[in-house]
Formats: structure tokens, C-alpha cells, sequence
């Protein structure tokens, strides 16, 4: 059944391997520092590859650590660890996980396999889902923001089309092994707190429903079908206590228990570096040492960093290299480096109407003065999200975050001249529509929509941003971020509202600051809650509105009658569509909303006649005429024929007079509106019938 | 003395230089006050006209009539007194759904709301009126909040215009038909679709030969606002709506695919159907969203511009100005700084018989430097000839500025006067473009005429489909003033050959 879309999937996973890259494959490196050796890029590598675990001292890098292993029995196919452990980088192709079993006998393999699976851990509590949804889970991995990292299916039409090849600038992290290591349910387990499983978030943790990350298993997994109780799971690993025996000296002897979590036996001791040519660093390390498969530009960068290894770095190089090795960079730019390159750009989505800025998650630019560090904290523990309209969805990234908000902090500071105090009330003014510049044309107010396009909340601004970066921002939105819609209401620092503050730049922005900082109410101009004030109430003669309805159509022309039963007629097919009672319209979102959503009546629904379609309608609707006393003749056509359909309000109901031009060869039969007494008027004749509609 | 003169120009170089031209002066006639604008809870239907002014235009007695965006047609009599009491506003027409355009036509009134086009006719004479009959009809509406509907303005040839946004957001079906289309409206009141490629085609007028133009805004698909000329089977840059084109009534078909991500004069090479805007508006240099275009045609009253188009634009609440020349048989030209300082987000204008502009606006749902939220206000001429490049025309080496007055030779032979550079755009589906390929054009060569209202500049480097952009900041009037507005935006589609 779903056998085009299971070989597509196939197809795409397969092309995604980053190819000729059999070198151990770190983005920030890939991207960074390929171009040409550097000790830069070596200290991240020593970072990633995890040398620091073995050898003394830091990097000052987030630290890197091997995935859990206790409970691996449970999570990976037997057969496909097993071929990973015999040739790391051949079974998954860019590992940063070296061979460090090669030229070891198969009987050993087996031994160490039979010595993980004794480690205890804890059962998964993951059920197999009932429900997989593998398109939907495709949809969602390209555009939620997996592929900001991984590589997306080269099929996948993104809204402005396929990306070019030669628009991805710099390799995805590819993982076409997925299906024959992980069962659906393991790897959903996986997906939902990849921290639990790999505390070095370098796989970081997405907040997401729980429908969503078994629907993006079933994609990376190719499943076809849609009950996941049918789904494959990983098979027993066999027991075996005395190989188990084998297996734990031969863990001690591999050292794997340096980046892995492993019980105390094995612990592996520190290697001081003496003769880098002699170890890992060798073009063919000998049996024993970790074999990385390093490229030449790698092992070059790794050499010139070991030179530099002393030397304190400084807080900026620490900041760049920690973006990098947890590929932030993915998604942010900072200061000109960084962000999505042309081709990923086309899998962000958001809201078009914000432009550039609703689609791409911001800058990281001076990102340690823009926000408070208190914010900055809230941001990276994943607490709050101001970007609703992004579809991408900042993930957490666990301890390796720890300390990264003072640093930036630290780096970005500048000396400011500080913004004078605010006033609220002029903020609060400045911020509003009635004589203010009008933040809330286009900004939300906490649960406040804006009145336009629906932009940034602003109320948190004062807990979220330092007043300085505010000025600095405001000044010039576009310097910050190019392509922005934000305007400039100070331009070149001169404010443009001079009514305010005396048109002071700084004591204007401070105001700003200090209102949003207070939470002492919103911004003038929100429309008030409807009270009746646009409340359309017919008192001497019919009212005609046009707007769109629910039921009717989007050419619904509205009659409210005096006598209090009122009339939705479809000015598309020319046929009287529905009767209520009751209140007749609040028209304030068809007069002043930007966003004409479809009304209902404010009354009680009588009764709706049963609508013809454009099509099948017999009628042309050619306008209407308002009589003396204001009630609607409707102008019909038929062909070369007029017809003329007239309502006027009578308690409980409606008269009406169908019409036709005299030399009319054709008369359509009336529909009459369901759930009404309908009597025909004695003076009723043929092309020009009356009729009453009674609702009692 | 000395102290005094020179107090009085510290304290007027502080104050922003609100009506950057000051041979022009902007008067309200009714604008927001803001407690009382129409979001105000203090405002309710029936105690002030909320004057979100989405179509104006003049009746045979002098009468104004005003088209706002809540659906009401207003009737104002006196519109060019000076006293405001002599300002009288009566309402003729409502219930209608947010009206964007507005032309008398004979004895009535044609106004386009989004569904169709109405003609409102007062049959008995009370000022009121009483007929809504359907005049133009043959789009499809779906309540896409930005499914908005433009015009009717008139040709040379009698035929009326209609331009159709393209639907965005909710409920939006683009697919279905003449979103992003423009056309004209047929005797019996069918949409006749000329034009596609459109996205939010909010101004039409016609020049002075009667040749429709349109201005359309920066947005997806268009990286800067573009006036086009309007004629039968052009496409010119948003294919959000082409799906039309497959209908029966289509005058256009793509003979190849929409290219992408291509360097905007790749991608009119890449597709013979896309003709380029006559003028591009560079974006914020000549403000964002252009919106409305009305040609001047005063005899001399509005100052030296007669024949030249002015544009609206909304968010900084300015007025451009525009000169158009055929090269090879398209029209193509310049743009030029006007006038800025208006109340509100501009949306129309219209000139009056009386040689000023009248200048409705209203900025609700949009932000704009306007502090106000809707009005009406007029721009007169106060008589004194401002010193402005004219018209800057295309030469096969370079460009002819003319002058509104005679140059100083010295400041105008001095090649360095001026400065040049020309950029295109990127034509992607993106948000607006950066300039890109941005070069600079050496000036070798600087002639004056003997009557010293033009130069030629003699440029270097002159490309194809670039706009090209002028600084003229060292040049002077014979009276040693500087240009009202030193810079010009040519958008030079073609090197004319001679």
C-alpha cells in the first residue's frame, strides 16, 4: 500500500550518508575549520572526539560523552552492534567513536556483547504505539527543524520548492542506519528524552507531543503500515555469565569506560600525552590505540592545537567553539558566522506574514548583552518560548549548556552609557495606537493579540532584555536584522514622535522599557471586548451589511429589520440563505478587524433555506435596490430575463415578492426556507407571486 | 543679532525636518484625533466618521466622495474651502464590505468591494443611495483576510481597471480564480483578466497618454515595490496566483517555469512572458509599500510636475514622485523623494481641480511613521519652484538630468557632485530582497546645457535591467541651494540605442 512512499523514504535515507567523509564527522569542524588546519579547529576536535577523556586537562568545550550503555540490549539490534563494534566507521559512516578492537578475534566481540547485555537498567515503559503516522512524521521531521542538522529527503518539496544542490554549503549529520539498529519503540524512547540517553546533548531534547516524536520514528524508521503494535522489536540478546566475565577485562583493556558510563571495574585510568606521533595521531595507530580514521586537515588541526594546548583560550573562542560543537550554529547566526544556509533556510517555517523573522529562529549576536541573564538561563533550560510563530522549536540541550549563559554574558559585554529612568505612563502611551507609535499594530501584549500581524509579545520585554541593547536595537531593527519589518520609529536616534517625552530618544525607549518592566496593565488601542458598541440594532428601517458568514458564503449581504426576524442572502447565486432572530449583527470585526473572520448571526437561527450552488443556482444576482422604506429588492437575472425578489419585515417573519420582467418566458420555482408556515398571498399571480414566511 | 540668527537655526536643525520640501504644505482636512479614532472605546458608530479613506473621487459638482474601509460612502461638500466650517460631509452609501476604490462614472458612483464591483446610484435625487447594483463580478472570494479588491480606475480608452490581491492567510485559494490578477471589467460587468503577477496591487492610474499603470508592494515574491504598466498578457512577478492561467479565459500562458532564487534579470531572460516594473521603488530608500499612483495634470498649479506620476507609500507616510520615458518602446524611468510628514499611512490620492492633492489614508492593521490612524489632508503648492531633478532620461552612454531652475556650472561640471551605483534583485519566493550585484558607475563626464537646466552625465558601467541609483549631493542652484531631494532611482530596463 505504501510501498511508492516506503522506497522514497529508502531512497532518501540512503543518499543522506555524507558520502566520501569516512573521517569522523563533527559539523563545527565539517563547516568551521575545514578549509584549512587550524588550532582552533583542533580544539574543538579534541573536544568532540573526546581526547580530553583520556588525556589530561579541558578544552573549556561542553564535555562530551559516550551514549549509556547499561540497557543497550534493549534499545539496538544485536547484529547491528556487533558490526559497529568490528568497524565503526564502515557501519556508521562519520562515527566519532574510533575502533578500538581492531585485529581482536569475533570470539571477543561476542564476549563484550554478552557483558554489556548483563549490565542492568531499568525497563522502558515505552508501549508499542497503536498508531503510526509515517507521512505526517516525514512532514513534521522537515519542517519542526530536524533538518537543521540532518539531512532532509531530497523528494520533500518544501513550500518554495526543492533547494538546489549546491545551496547546502556544509554536510548534514546523516544517520542511515537508524532502521537496523533501533525497534520503533526504542527509538521513540530515544526521540523523547535523547538526554536521558546521551547526557552530552549533542542529541538534543525537542519538546514535542508524544504523537509527534512515535510519528517521526515511524518516518526515520521506514515504516509502513500505521499499528505500531505490528512493528519489529530488538530480539533477546543471549546471556552468558562467563563470557560476560571475558567480555568486562576486555571493556577495561578497550577503556571505553572514558566517554561511556560504565560500572566502576572498568574504569580506565588517564593516558598523559608523550609522543603524539606514536598514538591515536599515527596514520595507522597500532593495535590497542583508538584508530579515528582522521583526515589529514583534521589530524593537522589536532597537532597545531596540541602546540597551543597550554595557553588559557579566550572566553569569545570558547563561546564560537561551544556553538559549534553543540551546532547552535545550525540554526543561529552570530555576528555575520553561522545560521541556515540557503538550502536549510527552505525548511523553516513560521508565520510569512512576520517575513524573515517569522520563519528563522533570531541571532545569536550580542545575544550575552541583548537578553538578561536570568533570561538567557530560562531560554536554554527550554522554560519559555517567545517565538510561537517559529515552527522550529529551540530544543534543550541539558548540562552541556551549563555556564554557557555567563560566558556569553561575559563576552558580550560593552560599556553603556545607561538609559535614564523611564516614565510608565508615557511608555505605556508610546506603545499604544492613541497617540503613541503603535508597538501594538503589529506586537502582542501577552494574551492580547496585536491588531495587525501578530509579532513578538512585548510584554516581557523588561524581564527579558537589558534597557541598553533595547536603545541600540530600536535605533536601527535592520542593523540587528537585516531584512526585518520592524521599522525604525527613531531613526538615526531622532524620535519621531515628538509629542511624547519631548521626543526624547532615550527617555522615550527607557519609558518602554519601564512600562513593559512594571506589568502595570497594557498598551492603549487594544479594541475593547465587544459590549455592543457596533452593535448594528434596525430601529426605523431595515440595515444592510455585507460581510462574510458562516453558512452563507463569503458574498453574504446581512438585512436587519426593525421587526425583528433579519435575513443573510447570498450575493453570489442571488438566494436567500438564512433567518434569525433576536440581536442582529455585531459588525466590529467586519468594520474594523484586519482579519474578516466568518461571522455568525448574533441572534437565535430560525431556519435556512436549502442553497443551490453557483453552478445549479438559476439565478445571476445583479445587486440590490433599497425601496423607500429601505427593505432590499433584490436584482435577479435569468438569462435575458430580470427578476426582482423583494423581503420586508412583518412581526415573526418576512413578506416577500418574487418578481419577473414582463416578457419573461420563464419563472424558477421559489425555494422557501426550512422550518417556517408558508402561505401564499391570494393576489399571487404568475411573474409576480407574494409570499409570507412565519416563524411562531 | 548674530546670536539670535544663529539660536534660530540650532533650534530648527533640531526639529525633524517633518515636510521635507518646504515648496509644499500639508493641511488636514479631517484627520484622526487619536481618542477618537476608531479603535478608541470612546468612539461609537454614528458620533464621527472613522475616515479610513480606501477610494476618493470627485463628482461633475465638485462634491468628494469617500469610499472608507468600514464600508460607507461619504459625500463631502466644500473639500477645497479653506474654512472648516465650510467642510460638509454627508453619507450617500453603506453596508458595503471594506471598499478599496472608488470613480464616478456618468451619473454614479462605481466602488470595488471585495466581492465585486457595485455601482451606487441615487435614482430619486435625496443624496442617498438606493441602488447597489452589481457591476463587475468573475473573482473568486474565499475570506482570506488580505483577498482584497482594487479600483475601478479609468484608461485612455474608457475601459476600467480592477486589480485583485493575492489571498494569504487563512482560508486562502489562490488557486481558484485572478488572485494576484488584474483586468478590465466588460459591458456586461465580467472581470476580463489582462495581467498576472500580482500581490498586493493596491494603486492603479493612468499617465497622461492613458496607458494603466499599477503599484504593487514588496512581499513574497517582489523585493521591492514596482510600478507596472498594465497590459494584456504580461506576467510580472508573484506566481502565487498563476494557476488562473490554465482557465479557458486566460490571455496569458508561462511558456516556461517560474524560476527561482536567480538574480532578477536571469529570471526575465528565463521567462519571456515576465515584463520588468517600469520603476522599481528601492525599498526603504523610497519607502516600503507603495499604494497608490496618481498622475498630475495641473497646468502648473501643483508646481513643475505636470505629466509626472506621484506614488503613495504607506508605512513612512511619504510621496514619491515618478518620471516616466519610452526606451525601445517600453516605459521606463525614475523616482524621486517627494514629500513626507502626512498623518497617516497614505492609501490614495487624487488630485483636485484646483491643482492640489488630496491625500487619504488610514494605517489600521499595518504600522506606519503616521502617528494618526486615518484622515484626509491635502498638499497645495505655495508657489515658490522648488529646485529638484525634473526628470532623469536615459542616455545610450549615461543620463540626462533636467532642473526645475538653472544649475551652478562649477557644482555641476564638478564630477565629484555626483555618485552612481546599480543593483538588481534576487527573485525568490523569500520576504523581499537585499540590492545584490550592487557595482559602482564611474562619472567621467559632466556637460551643461547653455540654458543650465540640464546636464548630461557621461557613466561608465551602465547595465541592462539594474536600477541605478543617483547621488547628486554637490549640486547647486545658480542661487547656491542644494536639491530639495539629491538622489534618483532609474530603473533601467533597456540602454536606449540612441
Amino acid at each position: 500500500m505504501n510501498a511508492i512512499r516506503l522506497l522514497l523514504i529508502s531512497t532518501a535515507l540512503a543518499l543522506t550518508a555524507p558520502g566520501a567523509i569516512a573521517e569522523p564527522f563533527v559539523v563545527g569542524f565539517n563547516r568551521f575549520h575545514a578549509d584549512a588546519p587550524s588550532a582552533e579547529g583542533g580544539r574543538l576536535l579534541f573536544n568532540e572526539l573526546n581526547c580530553v577523556r583520556c588525556h589530561e586537562g579541558s578544552t573549556g568545550l561542553p564535555e562530551r560523552k559516550g551514549p549509556q550503555l547499561s540497557g543497550i540490549d534493549k534499545k539496538f539490534h544485536r547484529e547491528w552492534v556487533k558490526q559497529f563494534l568490528e568497524n565503526p566507521s564502515e557501519t556508521r559512516v562519520g562515527t566519532t567513536m574510533p575502533s578500538l578492537i581492531h585485529g581482536v578475534p569475533a570470539a571477543d566481540v561476542d564476549a563484550i556483547l554478552a557483558y554489556l547485555a548483563s549490565l542492568k537498567s531499568p525497563a522502558s515503559k515505552t508501549k508499542p504505539p497503536r498508531h503510526i503516522n509515517s507521512a505526517r512524521g516525514r512532514d513534521l521531521f522537515h519542517s519542526s527543524g530536524c533538518v537543521a542538522c540532518h539531512a532532509p529527503d531530497p523528494e520533500f518539496q518544501p513550500p518554495e520548492g526543492i533547494p538546489k544542490a549546491a545551496e547546502f554549503t556544509y554536510a548534514s549529520i546523516a544517520f542511515p542506519e537508524i532502521p537496523s539498529k533501533y525497534s520503533i519503540i526504542s527509538l521513540v524512547d530515544f526521540l523523547k528524552d535523547p538526554l536521558k540517553h546521551r547526557s552530552d546533548g549533542r542529541m538534543p531534547k525537542f519538546v514535542a507531543e508524544d504523537d509527534d516524536v512515535v510519528d517521526v520514528s515511524g518516518y526515520l524508521m521506514r515504516f509502513e503500515g500505521s499499528n505500531g503494535v505490528a512493528a519489529n522489536s530488538i530480539e533477546d540478546w543471549p546471556q552468558d555469565a562467563a563470557l560476560a566475565k571475558r567480555g568486562e577485562v576486555l571493556i577495561r583493556e578497550a577503556r571505553c569506560a572514558a566517554c561511556h558510563e560504565l560500572p566502576k571495574e572498568t574504569a580506565a585510568s588517564v593516558v598523559p600525552l608523550s609522543n603524539m606521533q606514536k598514538g591515536c595521531l599515527a596514520l595507522k595507530p597500532a593495535i590497542g590505540i583508538p584508530e579515528y580514521n582522521l583526515s589529514d586537515q583534521q589530524r593537522q588541526s589536532l597537532e597545531l592545537f596540541l602546540k597551543k594546548r597550554p595557553e588559557t583560550p579566550s572566553d569569545a573562542l570558547v563561546v564560537s567553539l561551544s556553538l559549534e560543537a553543540l551546532n547552535c550554529t545550525a540554526c543561529h547566526d552570530r555576528s555575520g558566522s553561522g545560521g541556515p544556509d540557503a538550502a536549510r533556510k527552505a525548511y523553516f517555517g513560521g508565520d510569512h506574514n512576520l517575513g524573515d523573522t517569522g520563519r528563522y529562529p533570531p541571532p545569536l549576536t550580542a545575544v550575552g548583552r541583548k537578553l538578561r541573564p536570568e533570561w538567557l538561563e530560562k531560554v536554554l533550560s527550554g522554560d519559555y518560548r517567545v517565538r510561537p510563530y517559529l515552527h522550529t522549536k529551540m530544543p534543550i540541550f541539558g548540562k552541556s549548556t551549563n555556564g554557557l549563559a555567563s560566558l556569553l554574558a561575559k563576552t558580550d559585554a560593552r560599556a553603556e552609557k545607561p538609559l535614564p529612568g523611564g516614565d510608565d505612563s508615557a511608555g505605556r502611551k508610546l506603545l499604544g495606537t492613541n497617540g503613541g507609535i503603535g508597538c501594538i499594530t503589529c506586537h502582542r501584549w501577552g494574551s492580547q493579540p496585536a491588531l495587525g500581524i501578530q509579532a513578538l509579545d512585548l510584554s516581557n520585554i523588561g524581564n527579558r532584555l537589558t534597557a541598553e541593547w533595547l536603545r541600540e536595537y530600536l535605533i536601527n531593527p535592520a542593523a540587528y536584522r537585516p531584512g526585518t519589518l520592524m521599522p525604525s520609529f527613531w531613526p538615526n536616534g531622532t524620535a519621531s514622535n515628538l509629542q511624547i517625552c519631548g521626543g526624547n530618544t532615550d527617555l522615550q525607549i527607557a519609558s518602554i522599557y519601564s512600562f513593559a518592566k512594571s506589568a502595570n496593565g497594557e498598551p492603549e488601542g487594544f479594541p475593547q471586548k465587544s459590549h455592543g458598541e457596533f452593535d448594528l440594532i434596525p430601529k426605523d428601517r431595515p440595515i444592510v451589511q455585507r460581510t462574510f458568514m458562516e453558512g452563507v458564503g463569503s458574498h453574504a449581504v446581512l438585512v436587519g429589520f426593525p421587526t425583528g426576524i433579519h435575513l443573510a442572502y447570498d450575493g453570489k447565486t442571488g438566494q436567500p440563505a438564512l433567518a434569525w432572530e433576536g440581536k442582529f449583527f455585531d459588525a466590529y470585526n467586519t468594520w474594523f478587524s484586519r482579519f474578516t473572520p466568518f461571522e455568525k448571526p448574533s441572534g437565535r437561527v430560525l431556519g435556512r433555506w436549502k442553497l443551490q450552488d453557483s453552478a445549479t443556482a438559476p439565478f445571476r444576482f445583479e445587486g440590490y435596490k433599497l425601496d423607500k422604506e429601505g427593505n432590499p429588492v433584490f436584482l435577479l437575472s435569468h438569462g435575458q430575463d430580470k427578476g426582482f425578489d423583494r423581503f420586508e419585515g412583518i412581526p415573526n417573519g418576512f413578506r416577500r415578492t418574487l418578481e419577473w420582467t414582463s416578457s419573461s418566458t420563464t419563472h424558477p420555482a421559489p425555494i422557501h426556507p426550512e422550518g417556517a408556515q408558508v402561505l401564499e398571498e391570494s393576489s399571487s399571480q404568475t411573474g409576480s407571486r407574494q409570499f409570507t414566511y412565519l416563524w411562531k | 543679532m548674530i546670536r539670535w540668527a544663529l539660536l534660530f537655526i540650532v533650534f530648527a536643525s533640531a526639529l525633524p525636518a517633518l515636510a521635507k520640501n518646504s515648496a509644499y504644505e500639508i493641511a488636514d482636512i479631517m484627520t484622526a484625533d487619536s481618542p477618537t479614532a476608531s479603535r478608541s472605546k470612546d468612539w461609537k458608530p454614528g458620533s464621527g466618521i472613522p475616515l479610513e479613506v480606501g477610494g476618493m473621487d470627485w463628482l461633475p459638482d465638485g462634491r468628494l466622495a469617500l469610499v472608507i474601509r468600514k464600508g460607507e460612502v461619504w459625500m463631502l461638500e466644500g473639500a477645497l474651502a479653506d474654512s472648516p466650517s465650510k467642510r460638509v460631509f454627508k453619507q450617500f452609501a453603506a453596508g458595503l464590505h471594506e471598499p478599496l476604490g472608488a470613480l464616478w462614472d456618468k451619473d454614479s458612483l462605481l466602488v470595488t468591494q471585495r466581492t465585486e464591483m457595485t455601482r451606487l446610484r441615487d435614482s430619486d435625487g435625496d443624496g442617498i443611495a438606493d441602488e447597489y447594483s452589481t457591476a463587475g463580478r468573475g473573482w473568486n472570494v474565499s475570506g482570506a483576510y488580505h483577498g482584497y479588491a482594487y479600483g475601478p480606475k479609468r484608461d485612455g480608452k474608457g475601459q476600467h481597471w480592477v486589480t485583485l490581491n493575492v489571498d494569504m492567510g487563512d482560508h486562502s485559494a489562490n488557486e481558484k480564480p485572478w488572485r494576484g490578477w488584474g483586468g478590465i471589467i466588460s459591458e456586461t460587468g465580467e472581470f476580463v483578466p489582462m495581467v498576472a503577477g500580482m500581490r498586493s496591487p493596491c494603486g492603479l492610474g493612468a499617465n497622461l497618454e492613458g496607458d494603466m499603470f499599477c503599484v504593487d508592494q514588496q512581499g513574497t515574491w517582489i523585493p521591492a515595490t514596482p510600478i507596472y504598466h498594465m497590459r494584456k498578457g504580461t506576467f510580472f512577478l508573484n506566481p502565487e496566483g498563476i494557476a488562473s492561467q490554465n482557465r479557458e479565459d486566460s490571455p496569458l500562458k508561462l511558456s516556461a517555469p517560474v524560476p527561482s532564487k536567480v538574480a532578477y534579470p536571469d529570471a526575465l531572460r528565463a521567462l519571456p512572458e515576465m515584463r520588468p516594473p517600469a520603476v522599481w521603488l528601492p525599498y526603504n530608500k523610497m519607502g516600503r509599500s507603495g499604494t497608490d499612483l496618481a498622475v498630475c495634470n495641473a497646468g502648473g498649479k501643483f508646481g513643475p510636475f505636470d505629466g509626472q506620476l506621484f506614488v503613495a507609500e504607506f508605512t513612512d507616510a511619504k510621496i514619491g514622485r515618478v518620471f516616466l520615458e519610452k526606451v525601445g518602446g517600453e516605459y521606463q524611468g525614475a523616482t524621486f523623494p517627494f514629500l513626507s510628514g502626512f498623518a497617516s499611512g497614505i492609501v490614495r490620492l487624487l488630485f483636485a481641480q484646483d491643482g492640489s492633492l488630496m491625500v487619504g489614508m488610514t494605517s489600521r492593521g499595518w504600522s506606519s511613521l503616521g502617528t494618526k490612524s486615518y484622515g484626509l489632508q491635502r498638499v497645495r503648492w505655495k508657489g515658490e519652484v522648488p529646485f529638484a531633478i525634473r526628470e532623469m532620461r536615459a542616455l545610450p552612454d549615461g543620463f540626462e538630468l533636467s532642473f526645475t531652475r538653472p544649475v551652478d556650472v562649477a557644482s555641476a561640471t564638478d564630477l565629484k557632485s555626483y555618485r552612481m551605483t546599480n543593483y538588481t534583485y534576487l527573485y525568490s519566493s523569500a520576504y523581499g530582497s537585499d540590492e545584490i550585484e550592487t557595482a559602482t558607475n564611474h562619472i567621467i563626464a559632466a556637460v551643461v546645457s547653455e540654458d543650465r537646466l540640464r546636464t548630461r552625465l557621461k557613466v561608465e558601467g551602465l547595465r541592462a535591467s539594474y536600477v541605478h541609483e543617483l547621488h547628486a549631493d554637490g549640486l547647486k542652484s545658480e542661487a547656491g541651494e542644494p536639491l530639495d531631494h539629491s538622489d534618483a532611482y532609474y530603473t533601467l530596463n533597456k540602454i536606449p540605442l540612441k
